[in-house]
């Protein structure tokens, strides 16, 4: 870590605003994974026989998994493109992506599982005393210490990454901070739970945690999804993946605009922070198909934005029946 | 970050409003039941050394029930005995019919789901391993747990 290479995905270089994000983004990681370390540790020591705590436990360890695959991601996809990879390494990231989105489902399905049965089951959680420093003390006090302490820094850290995810079209950092949002909203769960099996009421501590698990079974879904579209080629979709990239209009506008092209239309599919850009254009009949104008139409794309990386141009005589006409072109809003 | 403060005083609010209500409590009242009607309903299991019976075979005698016996004393309460097995009084425990049930147990034993465990008043080395032992008391009666934890803390002789 003390050698810093310049920060860039495969060929591309990077503006010097994302260079920044990309370094903050994976500070930020290795800082999550060091604190969720530090997590699950202290979560295992108060945990006692309760399964509130015992799930906490594990899904602080499955966001352990987000961090990890960010930086694997990011350190592959810096990789130039070889003979056996022609594209470049940038599909790491979709790779990334799904791995998040799975730990993130399965964080999701898991709580769902273990609270539903706790409240079908009618279990009334136990929650006994611990001794500390020689004076006895509820556990639940302690494990709301604890909960406090594994909410923070996900609370932080996750507001921190949305903006960076956006900046470098990073979908593996999106996914994390879902997985951090997801994180601190289940420690503020436990701790109603806590609270509530305090006052006598064995049912609020699995009822908070179901409340809780359908919102993060959502994004875990959602975040499955839009991984498994992108790995589909997918026409590309902005970070959230709200809507589909407003770039992919952008790019035959631009063509379009060229006055010897009649009409554009691309295919763009994001390979991972960049986009890999085929467009086919209709050249008006009057007009002659020289070499120069094709690399000016690339250059024309390739300065468009940074995410636009691998760009191919074909001239054709009629646009083809192959690439459906998008239906939408003005609604593609990021 | 207002959104952070805002979290802290729902947490605050909610902190300050569990003392009021007494943290923790029982959803079933064992602990103020026992405490009003001065009957403490135990089960004993025999487990020599921990357990045994009288002699004329009607009542436990030994290390745990004179435990058990003291407890209730401090609460001001009589035990009303049940002898059986573990797996009948686990059951009797499970259905409310019981409050405290002992008999050897250690926190390694196989009702942990059905029960809720103290933690270990006693340690015993036997055979090369620690045996921590333990009563059982019905799941979530919290603050019935916790009473018992406290006082076995102070009472039992160390751990």
């Amino acid at each position: 870590m003390s050698r810093r290479p310049e920060p860039r995905f495969g060929t591309t270089g990077l503006p010097q605003e994302q260079q920044r994000a990309l370094r903050r983004a994976t500070r930020l990681e290795v800082v999550t994974l060091l604190y969720m370390l530090t997590c699950v540790a202290a979560v295992f020591a108060v945990m006692g026989s309760s399964q509130a705590m015992k799930a906490a436990w594990i899904e602080d360890m499955l966001a352990l998994i987000p961090p990890l695959a960010f930086l694997v991601a990011v350190r592959r996809a810096r990789k130039a493109p070889t003979v056996d990879h022609p594209y470049g390494y940038h599909r790491t990231v979709a790779i990334g992506h799904l791995t998040a989105a799975v730990a993130l489902l399965a964080m999701g399905l898991f709580l769902v599982e273990d609270s539903a049965t706790g409240l079908v089951r009618q279990e009334h959680p136990p929650i006994g005393t611990v001794q500390l420093f020689g004076t006895t003390l509820w556990s639940g006090w302690l494990m709301i210490a604890v909960m406090v302490y594994t909410g923070i820094g996900p609370f932080i850290l996750g507001r921190l990454k949305l903006p960076l995810s956006e900046t470098l079209h990073d979908k593996v950092l999106y996914a994390d901070a879902d997985m951090q949002k997801a994180d601190w909203r289940t420690a503020l769960g436990t701790i109603v739970g806590v609270l509530g099996i305090g006052i006598g009421w064995w049912w609020a501590d699995s009822a908070a945690a179901l409340f809780i698990a359908a919102s993060i079974l959502r994004d875990g879904w959602s975040n499955l999804r839009y991984a498994s579209g992108a790995l589909m080629d997918q026409r590309a979709r902005t970070y959230d993946d709200a809507a589909p990239h407003p770039l992919t209009h952008r790019v035959d506008e631009a063509l379009t605009a060229l006055p010897w092209v009649t009409a554009s239309r691309s295919r763009v599919r994001d390979q991972g922070h960049v986009f890999h850009v085929e467009a086919f254009v209709q050249v008006d009949p009057d007009e002659p198909v020289i070499l120069e104008r094709l690399e000016e139409a690339v250059a024309l794309l390739d300065a468009l934005d940074w995410k636009l990386h691998d760009i191919v141009v074909m001239p054709v005589r009629a646009l083809p029946d192959a690439v459906p006409a998008p239906t939408d072109p003005e609604g593609e809003k990021a | 970050m207002r959104l952070l403060a805002r979290l802290a005083a729902v947490l605050l609010i909610l902190l300050v409003g569990g003392c009021a209500l007494s943290v923790p409590s029982d959803p079933d009242g064992t602990l103020d039941r026992v405490r009003d009607d001065g009957v403490l309903r135990a089960g004993a299991s025999v487990s020599p050394g921990w357990v045994d019976v009288s002699a004329d075979g009607r009542r436990p005698v030994g290390r745990e029930p004179d435990l058990v016996m003291r407890f209730a004393e401090s609460l001001g309460a009589e035990v009303e005995w049940t002898l059986g097995g573990e797996e009948h009084l686990v059951g009797l425990l499970e259905k409310g019919d019981l409050d405290l049930v002992v008999g050897g147990l250690t926190d390694q034993n196989a009702w942990v789901d059905k029960a809720a465990l103290t933690r270990p008043f006693a340690e015993e080395r036997v055979a090369g391993t620690t045996e921590k032992h333990v009563m059982m008391v019905p799941m979530g009666e919290n603050a019935w747990q916790s009473e018992l934890e406290r006082w076995l803390d102070e009472n039992a002789g160390g751990r």
